[in-house]
């Protein structure tokens, strides 16, 4: 009886270890068959994004068939866009690794990361430029010089986040150690780091769009200029990534994506208030804030500061690789610097 | 099988159990099943035994993981021993007043059901930016799971226990240690368990998204590790979370049950 209990706890170990040993020859079996058939098979592309004003282009694209169009214009034949909204860049540089994503919107800080890590991916294009600024309520807080040295907590998304590395940068800028005020972050999302300066909580929220502007009209909020000057509305915020097996082995179809989201970053500069009214759902505002705060963004193909800020993120130690030019973070296809 | 030997058995069979996931998880790492980024985004036991040890050498920017460790533990424990404290006095308080009672079993029900994450911007508004968020959050997680134990276990108490107590002039206090608590105890042990496993979950999730920098707890440390796609790294800091978890369970969770519950017959 004894016995006879090991002996089967061994064997069910034993056939659990073999079935995962052999996981890999029969996947590659089964990835050989769809290699095989991928040719007849219609075109497929899975694209993330993530929530908010900056990736309006998006709603405009996914919402006019704009990919769907072009790849039909360039090949006569159909490709089935699948839009997955998630909810951070790590999630989706993990996606693209794995290789259950192709093409990826997250901001630019993650994605250079994503690079340095070899994730797989490159820049294709860029996407927005939005408002960024680091607001405070304290009346003893009035720019970068006051806060260093003080244990003042400051509200921004998170560490490694595009917020932190401004914060980073606008201290490097003024003479600062770029890690100087770390300690002093309370991770957070952006409506918790809003509720939490206007209650008087923290000191600072560094935030982007559309939270800036609706800490702008609260009068009793200052701003701390040298944060926004670090990293003004014309750089580049959010940006496309592609994996370097769609732009090797799917040129057509990559094309395609890069058509489909240049003619809908045409399409919303063109019709701003039609695009307010599509959107202004999606992001939770009235389409007449939507439309404000759309016009303060800037929405563009071309990239702008990315490869000054991988190299900012590789000098104060915020990636371990060092790029050599712009080249290492995009595709050739990508104008900007 | 006598008790000795059944226990070597269960012993034989977790390890080889344990043995077996391991395996598994080394045959898919190295078979790049996963596809050719295999290793970034599953990375093997090597990567994963080498930045168990970086994290507690070099840890993150400078801060080795065993201050993480030592900030959440701090505040796990307050948490755990205020939720603790309130489930006993609460629930005690129940079996007292009949209308208290009613009170209570619905406040239990209905917080019971709120994920504490949701609660976050009030909590925030009250405590404001500071740790005692996260011990709130703990609280939250640990009271309302063994309060309901409490009172599952008080009303389980066979009604000639409590008539015997009053007989013998009990009553108050006095009714709830002498018969309540000692009828209830296997219901407060099973309540312990899952408090604690609520609390340690809790506590994560809560530093994962509410992450002061100047107090890091593990939490903040496997997002930093996530953002950077440090994944060796987050998945020997899962490694940690679990073998902290275990050392909980069967060092101080079953002992307790052993000599108490399992020795008084009220548990097999």
């Amino acid at each position: 009886m004894k016995k006879k209990l090991i002996r089967n706890i061994v064997a069910a170990g034993a056939t659990l270890c073999l079935c995962a040993c052999s996981g890999n020859a029969a996947t590659t079996g089964t990835e050989g068959a769809a290699d095989q058939s991928a040719s007849a098979a219609p075109a497929e592309i899975n694209i993330a994004y993530q929530y908010g004003l900056a990736y309006a282009p998006l709603i405009v694209c996914k919402e006019k068939g704009l990919i769907e169009e072009a790849y039909k214009n360039a090949t006569g034949s159909e490709v089935t866009v699948t839009w997955t909204q998630m909810s951070s860049g790590a999630d989706i540089n993990t996606g693209i690794a794995s290789g259950s994503l192709d093409v990826g919107f997250l901001g630019v800080a993650p994605a250079i990361s994503g690079v340095a890590k070899d994730v797989g991916y490159r820049i294709f294009t860029n996407l927005s430029g939005q408002e960024h600024g680091m607001m405070s309520r304290s009346t003893d807080i009035n720019s970068i010089a006051d806060l260093a040295g003080s244990n003042e907590q400051i509200a921004l998304v998170n560490i490694g986040s595009i917020q932190h590395i401004i914060l980073g940068k606008a201290l490097a800028d003024n003479g600062y150690d770029a890690h100087l005020l770390d300690a002093n972050i309370v991770a957070m999302k952006h409506p918790d780091g809003m509720t939490a300066l206007e209650s008087g909580n923290v000191a600072c929220h560094l935030t982007s769009s559309p939270y800036i502007f609706k800490e702008h009209e609260n009068a009793e909020l200052h701003e701390i200029k040298e944060v926004n000057a670090a990293w003004p509305v014309e750089n580049s915020f959010i940006v496309g990534v592609a994996s370097t097996e769609l732009h090797d082995k799917q040129p057509a179809l990559y094309e395609a994506l890069c058509s489909g989201i240049s003619s809908s970053i045409d399409y919303l500069n063109g019709n701003l208030e039609e695009v307010a009214d599509m959107t202004s759902e999606y992001d939770g505002n009235t389409p007449e804030d939507e439309l404000e705060y759309l016009k303060k963004g800037v929405y563009t193909v071309e990239t702008k500061g990315i490869f000054t800020l991988a190299t900012f993120m590789s000098e104060n130690g915020f990636v371990e690789t060092s790029f050599s030019g712009y080249s290492d973070l995009v595709f050739d296809n990508v104008k900007g610097n | 099988m006598n008790s000795k030997k059944k226990h070597a058995v269960s012993v034989i069979a977790r390890v080889i159990y344990v043995i077996a996931l391991l395996v598994i998880w080394e045959c898919v790492a190295r078979s790049g099943i996963l596809g050719p980024r295999s290793s970034l985004i599953f990375p093997s036991l090597e990567q994963i035994g080498e930045a168990f040890i970086k994290n507690f050498i070099k840890g993150y920017a400078g801060t080795s993981l065993w201050i993480y460790i030592a900030n959440s533990m701090k505040l796990l424990l307050t948490g755990l021993v205020i939720g603790i404290l309130l489930a006993f006095i609460l629930s005690g308080l129940s079996m007292v007043s009949f209308i208290f009672f009613k009170i209570y079993d619905l406040t239990v029900s209905v917080f019971d059901l709120l994920p504490g994450i949701a609660l976050l911007p009030v909590v925030i508004i009250i405590f404001g930016v500071r740790e005692e968020v996260i011990v709130f959050l703990v609280v939250h997680a640990v009271l309302w799971p063994m309060s309901r134990n409490m009172l599952d276990g008080f009303n389980a108490t066979p009604r000639i226990y409590v008539e015997a107590g009053k007989n013998m002039g009990l009553k108050g206090a006095g009714l709830i240690f002498g018969v309540y608590l000692p009828a209830a105890a296997s219901y407060i042990v099973s309540g312990l368990k899952s408090g604690w496993a609520r609390a340690w979950r809790g506590l994560i999730s809560a530093e994962m998204i509410f992450g002061i920098a100047s107090s890091p707890g593990i939490g903040l440390f496997i997002n930093q590790m996530r953002t950077n796609m440090n994944n060796a790294e987050m998945y020997a800091t899962l490694l940690v979370i679990i073998i902290i978890g275990v050392i909980v369970q069967y060092g101080i969770l079953r002992p307790i049950e052993v000599n108490t519950v399992r020795k008084w017959g009220m548990t097999k």
